[in-house]
């Protein structure tokens, strides 16, 4: 869980605590499907993965899910004001996926302390799978 | 080809009552072990009102509601053709257990691209969510990819 964190204690360049996944299996994917809904049996279903022309893959908001746990590991999810991903690679059962991420910026804008980061999901194979951004708001060391 | 004639088209309201034990089965899936999702003491002592909603939860109701579904048949594309490109959230409250959320998509651009791997069409939806007391909880914004 994410420890208290300040404005001030933050510099550009600062690397966001790694975090490797373990691997994706099926019984997650199914888990998954059930949880968030997303029934698309490509995920689940390896014969329709095959139809599909692609395999059976991961769903692209697991590994959002991933990236989002490694970002609030780190500064607490109450302080994010934005994140986005763009799903750059497939995620594959067996995929062991690790999430790395650094400050690129930091400013005081109208009142808030602003930090923005990059962040990046690859798998074993040291393909990227998501590339994204997070945005936070932090508060002033007291 | 996606309906172009669908762009700024917005869809009817959908509603998603927020469950505690909904968010839980999110991060348990994930494998987030953030306490603050699973417990409501932790979350209090980490300063939440209740359990949050983790990062990605506005996945479920836009899942479990069907509304996706019924977007990609309303822009006319293939769902088993149909590939998530992105995914942008603005986050402007908390959201809890009991929690009613409204949320109200709209389709924002449809264009046409082609690639090495041939053309796709790249549809831009965004949803606002609001909560029962009608303040704003989240922004979305999604690209889907329909390769051809």
């Amino acid at each position: 869980m994410a420890a208290e964190l300040f404005f001030q204690d933050i510099n550009v360049g600062d690397e966001i605590p790694v975090l490797v996944k373990k691997p994706v299996n099926k019984v997650q994917l199914v888990r998954y499907a059930g949880a968030s809904g997303d029934f698309n049996p490509l995920h689940t279903d390896p014969e329709a993965g095959k139809a599909a022309g692609i395999g059976q893959i991961a769903h692209g908001m697991l590994i959002m899910g991933f990236v989002a746990e490694a970002v609030t590991n780190w500064v607490p999810k109450t302080y994010l004001r934005k994140f986005t991903v763009r799903f750059a690679g497939m995620t594959r059962p067996d995929d062991v996926i690790t999430v790395t991420g650094r400050v690129t910026e930091k400013k005081q804008d109208s009142g808030s302390n602003i930090v923005k980061g990059e962040l990046l999901a690859k798998n074993q194979k040291d393909e990227t799978v998501i590339a994204g951004s997070f945005e936070a708001a932090l508060p002033d060391k007291k | 080809m996606a309906d172009k004639s669908m762009v700024n088209r917005e869809f009817p309201p959908f509603t998603w009552e927020v469950e505690r034990g909904k968010i839980r089965e999110l991060v348990q899936a994930i494998g987030d072990k953030n306490p603050i999702y699973l417990k409501r003491e932790e979350a209090v002592k980490a300063g939440y009102k209740d359990t949050p909603a983790s990062p990605t939860f506005i996945t479920v109701p836009m899942m479990w509601t069907n509304i996706l579904i019924d977007v990609i048949k309303a822009v006319k594309i293939n769902y088993a053709k149909v590939l998530h490109g992105e995914e942008s959230y603005e986050y402007i409250q908390e959201i809890y257990p009991g929690d009613v959320l409204t949320g109200k998509i709209k389709v924002v651009s449809i264009d046409e691209k082609s690639g090495k791997s041939g053309s796709m069409d790249l549809i831009r939806l965004e949803t606002l969510y609001t909560n029962q007391r009608n303040e704003q909880v989240l922004k979305a914004s999604t690209l889907l990819v329909e390769r051809k």
